[in-house]
């Protein structure tokens, strides 16, 4: 039998609107971390990630999307976020959806990759990004590009173990 | 809103997903196998991260069964290389190719990452099938976010699992490989 895991560490449903949500204090007890969002925006909004409370321009990423009537790749060096949507964004009335691994984070010896899949009625995409810092992920924080997320909108954070 | 979860992170009531076993390279290796997998799950699940020391352009991450190296693989991908999207295909292939990881060419500390998700692992009566997600944030032009399907054409159960690179010599220090079992 082999170790139980997919731990969940932090489950949250918004009671009210919210501006960002931080995971902090994150155990270093696992190898993976996941990160499950089911969100609405107050307005339109792209969804955001920082690491370790860095605003630096350490942030890259590649994508590619479809939208239904065509399909587009991109990437970008030095950003100061990640972002967990490309087309996948959030509205109103329209679910954002994600899945989030964000890989050996609690490594010191590789930058923290993450792979991320999202989904809304806007469209599909997935990425690859990278936090160009060694340093083992302590804190995660999902903001939206503006406005608020909206009440009801989930976030939960799972540790996949070691 | 600020969510402390230190003290959340005790071990969760007994579930579906079980780690079986961890790969940690502390130095280069040509591939990385997984044997004697038990028979006790439904599915199995395979993630890590990884370079290799190709020094030309990038390398691929490739998955074969039952140490089947003949060509008995298929594959489909979706690619987006940060300028274009393509798919493709192949078949009669001597392994599933599931995307870039990071090599000697890419930013210093960069790995490639994936998540491979092999279904129905023990079933006799159909080809084992697998999804899987890779991408590598490379630094460079080479960078790739890769979905992937791939098939086995043999309805053995699955119960060896090797990861290769498929250009490179080694595996680097510092790749982690990590299989986890699904209850069904």
């Amino acid at each position: 039998m082999g170790t139980t895991t997919y731990t969940p560490l932090a489950n949250i449903t918004l009671g009210s609107t919210a501006t960002s949500v931080t995971f902090s204090s994150i155990s270093q007890a696992y190898r993976d971390l996941v990160l499950i969002c089911d969100l609405k925006g107050t307005v339109l909004i792209d969804i955001r990630l920082r690491l370790n409370s860095d605003t630096g321009s350490n942030y890259s990423y590649v994508y590619a999307y479809g939208d239904g009537s065509s399909a587009a790749s991109g990437s970008f060096s030095g950003d100061t976020q990640m972002s967990l949507d490309f087309i996948s964004y959030a509205t109103s009335t329209n679910a954002h959806i994600s899945k989030t691994e964000i890989m050996d984070y609690s490594a010191t010896d590789k930058h923290t990759t993450i792979l991320v899949r999202g989904n809304s009625g806007a469209g599909v995409d997935m990425s690859a990004q990278r936090w160009a810092n060694t340093a083992a992920v302590t804190t995660a924080q999902v903001r939206p590009s503006s406005g608020s997320f909206a009440v009801g909108s989930t976030f939960a954070l799972y540790g996949i173990a070691a | 809103m600020l969510i402390p979860i230190g003290f959340f992170g005790a071990g969760g009531a007994a579930g579906a997903y079980e780690l079986i076993s961890t790969t940690v390279l502390g130095s280069s290796a040509s591939s990385v196998t997984f044997s004697s997998i038990p028979s006790t799950y439904k599915h199995l699940q395979i993630r890590g991260v990884a370079r290799t020391d190709r020094n030309v352009a990038f390398d691929n991450l490739i998955v074969r069964f039952n140490s089947d190296t003949g060509a008995n693989y298929s594959r489909h991908q979706l690619e987006g290389n940060g300028s274009t999207v393509s798919s493709s295909a192949e078949t009669s292939q001597t392994s599933i190719k599931t995307g870039r990881l990071t090599d000697a060419t890419s930013t210093t500390n960069a790995f490639g990452a994936f998540v491979i998700d092999i279904l129905d692992y023990t079933s006799t009566s159909k080809n084992t099938t697998v999804r899987t997600l890779t991408g590598a944030e490379t630094g460079n032009t080479n960078r790739t976010i890769v979905l992937n399907s791939g098939a086995w054409l043999n309805t053995a159960a699955v119960s060896t699992i090797t990861l290769d690179r498929q250009l490179g010599t080694n595996l680097l220090s510092g790749s982690r490989f990590s299989l986890y079992g699904i209850v069904g």
